[in-house]
């Protein structure tokens, strides 16, 4: 049986818009899953961690399966199994899709635990008039101000007839798309870019402070930082060229070619090395979160 | 007087950016606002991208499916993505002090996908590296310098042997710095080690000058904003 | 102990070490401020990733169609929007359709419709012809969980299309499927390449996970030293990294490559005449044009700061010695 398959043939699994028959069947569902989740509320507490290990190893053993499974190669829309083993080389193939799809509903109904936690915090400071109240008002209007325009202009776009609001200019435009562009790109993406360049004076400060020749290592970053920078500054590099042109043997001392060395024969070599680390390690977590052995993200 | 929607833009633009810069004074109230005001802007689309973008088309209109209409087909509805409701809102649970466990049983069917996932994401992340790390290291010809003019296909001058030696050796050492974490009694390893972290630290500094260039490109980003786009182009109309 | 005693001069080397926050914040402020006023074209020369990333863009034939994941938001639009700006306009002038698909943050499909149709303005400004959304390029919005839309995308490419719709000019929404620029499209082998333009790990991800399509990145200046490894294995055919990045393709684009002139650029890879978009935008007024005399003094007051620190270490060592 296809996992959810898109087939458009009426199956158990679907229904035609609109129609009681899906009406109830969501609504049957919806039944089912609340009832899991009060049943799992009420669950005694040995039952929870194999709950967890199970639900976190079948999502694993899915990609370890889909991983060491052999694939159909070339496998064309109208091509059916020829025996079992090709049946659920099929299904697990197809239900990738799926799995991907459900994985993103979840991780986006999750994104929401943040938004909640904000809510909760700043209304809670509200409502009680804490010290600073004010801040989480100017936070509170502001994410409704967002929402409403948002969703207002989300809502006009869906109508047909606004569909020239798609073209340049500010043609069709209303008061919600103005509004919902003010907020954006005249507030919100402007303030993301100021947070973030708030750092170039911070990196300047420490670098002044705090980047000192003490040792051997120290010294060496700072020359290799030094070289760095200096082959990014194209001026330099044009001048510091033009002054060692000449035999093919001193092309090798430009600026670029000895940042390009550097770059491709140690730095490269460097960074690989600790990315060899660092996946040797990945590789060591990801088996230890399938398998439940991981107690801070795990079962305990 | 027409609303200019262009210098509108630029103007709350330039005032929240400069309301942000206040911080480099010291901690104000003016820089709180700004602060709080992001906050709320940006979870406020947070809360609109997640159904624009994602859940209505991901979740609701495959749930509830479509007739035809528009030039679109009709489109069957899958009752079973209900139960993805019930399943996403047990993320919420972590707020419970006797229920929180239940908020891992989404998290952990996201880890454990992702978890799966790692040996295939492995093998295609680091074995073009490991197979691009085995270079030759010995020269196929007497020739030391690659010539600039017709260096001859398929010959490893001697430079170049170098080149790669020096290469492996890097990748050697900085393992070996790694690996060999714990106290080792041979001089060959103690060196290796050391070598390897003074490689290291030449990564490091490539690091350290890419980050620095790019820091420094969003603040110019933001003076070229302000300074060009704002007051010369949008309040001066100069070009 | 007394408290009379007048406070110990501060040697020459104390002093160089404690000059006040602010000084230097202003330094750095007016450093950067001036140059934006005095636009000039500073010597470049493009590095082989950049021309690699240019070379394999310019020999796409006409029609093709590439994959672009935009993960990127305002707050690198420092560099990432330079990046998108560059790589649209060459599509546009090549009359590539592309897809947009999203794994990193809810404000970036957003933000690439945004500069989709500002260079799309600018390239019409130019004489060039306009892109118009559905028809020429698809938008399938932003999905939370990258690294199984990664794998879905290598494994069937379709089904992240599958229900996703796109607003077309004068049309009410449709099914992405039924854009000219899905037709043919089967799987993402199809795409002449994915390119992902972004300032997080989203680039790793893609990599972990398709494989079926060649790649290029256009990555911030902090990803570029661990992409560069990548590049190197020959995971990536290019890789444009950083405002350096965005200013070898802006030149690129000016001056073309191997194409005979005062600023001409070669390579050591390509042998081959590939043609540039003289007189077109951004012609000097790019992003990387105007920001990279302004990165000269910025890194040249950091470089001067740390050695005047150094300096100031020493002399004081000397002194307490």
């Amino acid at each position: 049986m296809e996992l959810f398959a898109q087939v458009a043939p009426k199956t158990f699994w679907n229904a035609p818009n609109s129609s009681t028959e899906l009406l109830v069947k969501i609504f049957i569902g919806l039944a089912i899953g609340v009832a899991l989740f009060f049943g799992l509320m009420a669950a005694p507490t040995q039952v929870r961690k194999p709950v967890l290990f199970t639900t976190t190893f079948v999502s694993g053993l899915f990609y370890v399966v889909f991983w060491l499974f052999p694939q159909p190669i070339n496998r064309q829309p109208d091509d059916a199994p020829r025996n079992a083993m090709e049946g659920f080389s099929f299904w697990i193939s197809d239900s990738q899709a799926v799995i991907a799809d459900v994985t993103n509903i979840v991780a986006a109904f999750l994104i929401g635990l943040g938004i909640y936690s904000l809510l909760k915090v700043h209304a809670g400071r509200l409502v009680k008039q804490q010290k600073d109240w004010g801040f989480s008002a100017v936070l509170l209007v502001s994410m409704l101000a967002m929402v409403i325009f948002g969703y207002g202009d989300f809502i006009m776009r869906l109508d047909p007839a606004n569909s020239k609001m798609a073209g340049s200019g500010y043609v069709g435009w209303t008061f919600w798309q103005f509004g919902k562009d003010l907020l954006f790109n005249g507030l919100l993406q402007n303030m993301d870019a100021a947070m973030f360049s708030i750092v170039a004076f911070y990196i300047l400060s420490a670098a002044y402070r705090a980047f000192r020749a003490r040792s051997i290592e120290a010294t060496i970053l700072l020359v290799t930082a030094l070289i760095v920078m200096l082959s990014l500054m194209g001026l330099i590099e044009f001048y510091w060229g033009s002054s060692v042109d000449g035999l093919h043997l001193s092309n090798n001392f430009k600026l670029t070619n000895i940042a390009a060395w550097l770059g491709k024969n140690i730095q490269t070599p460097a960074l690989r090395g600790i990315d060899f680390g660092v996946g040797i390690g990945l590789m060591a977590m990801g088996l230890r979160i399938w398998l439940s052995l991981e107690k801070t993200g795990g079962t305990s | 007087m027409r609303y200019d929607h262009d210098l509108a833009s630029l103007s709350v633009g330039a005032i929240a950016t400069i309301g942000l810069y206040t911080i480099l004074y010291r901690e104000n109230r003016f820089y709180r606002f700004f602060e709080h005001l992001f906050l709320g802007l940006a979870s406020g689309w947070a809360l609109v991208a997640i159904w624009q973008e994602t859940l209505k088309s991901l979740w609701w209109d495959k749930m509830v499916g479509a007739t035809a209409s528009d030039g679109n087909p009709a489109v069957m509805g899958y009752w079973a993505y209900i139960l993805l409701l019930p399943v996403g809102l047990m993320g919420y649970t972590v707020f419970s002090k006797k229920h929180n466990w239940m908020s891992r049983i989404p998290i952990g069917v996201i880890l454990g996908l992702y978890s799966g996932q790692q040996f295939s994401a492995w093998m295609t992340r680091y074995i073009p590296g490991i197979s691009g790390t085995m270079k030759s290291i010995v020269p196929t010809t007497t020739q030391f310098f690659k010539p600039d003019q017709n260096p001859v296909k398929g010959d490893l001058y001697g430079s170049e042997a170098l080149n790669n030696l020096i290469f492996i050796v890097t990748v050697l050492c900085v393992l070996s710095y790694f690996l060999f974490s714990f106290d080792v009694k041979s001089k060959i390893l103690k060196n290796a080690s050391l070598t390897g972290r003074w490689m290291l630290m030449i990564g490091f500094g490539a690091i350290f000058g890419t980050t620095v260039m790019m820091r420094f490109s969003l603040l110019i980003d933001r003076m070229y904003f302000i300074w060009i786009e704002f007051i010369k182009q949008g309040l001066l109309h100069m070009k | 102990m007394a408290t009379n005693d007048p406070m110990p001069q501060k040697s020459l080397g104390d002093k160089l070490q404690s000059f006040p926050k602010s000084a230097l914040y202003l330094a750095l402020f007016v450093l950067v401020t001036i140059p934006l006023f005095f636009p000039v074209t500073l010597p470049n020369k493009p590095i082989e990733a950049s021309i690699d990333f240019y070379a394999q863009m310019m020999k796409l034939p006409e029609g093709s169609k590439v994959l672009i994941a935009s993960d990127w938001t305002n707050s690198t639009r420092g560099e990432s929007m330079g990046q998108m700006e560059a790589l649209l306009r060459i599509i546009m002038r090549k009359k590539i359709k592309f897809v947009v698909y999203t794994i990193a943050d809810p404000q970036s499909p957003q933000v690439a419709r945004d500069t989709i149709r500002k260079v799309s303005d600018e390239e019409v400004k130019a004489g060039g012809k306009a892109y118009e959304p559905f028809k020429d390029y698809v938008i399938l919005g932003y999905f939370p969980n990258g690294e199984g839309t990664s794998a879905a995308i290598n494994n069937k490419f379709l089904s992240i299309c599958d229900g996703k719709k796109d607003y077309p000019l004068n049309s009410p929404p449709r099914d992405v499927m039924q854009s000219p620029v899905l037709q043919g499209v089967k799987s993402v082998a199809d795409f002449k390449f994915l390119i992902v333009v972004t300032a997080s790990n989203s680039s790793t991800v893609v990599l972990e996970r398709v494989t079926k399509v060649p790649k290029m990145f256009m990555v911030t200046g902090v990803m570029v030293p661990e992409t560069t490894t990548y590049y190197a294995a020959g995971q990536l055919m290019g890789l444009c990294g950083g405002v350096k990045g965005v200013y070898d393709l802006e030149t690129l684009m000016q001056e073309g490559l191997n194409v005979p002139g005062p600023k001409e650029v070669t390579s050591e890879k390509y042998s081959e005449k590939i043609p540039g978009f003289p007189g077109m935008p951004p012609n000097g007024n790019g992003k990387g044009a105007r920001y990279y005399p302004s990165l000269h003094f910025a890194l040249f007051l950091l470089i001067l700061v740390v050695i005047i620190g150094n300096l100031g270490m020493i002399l004081s060592k000397k002194k307490a010695s």
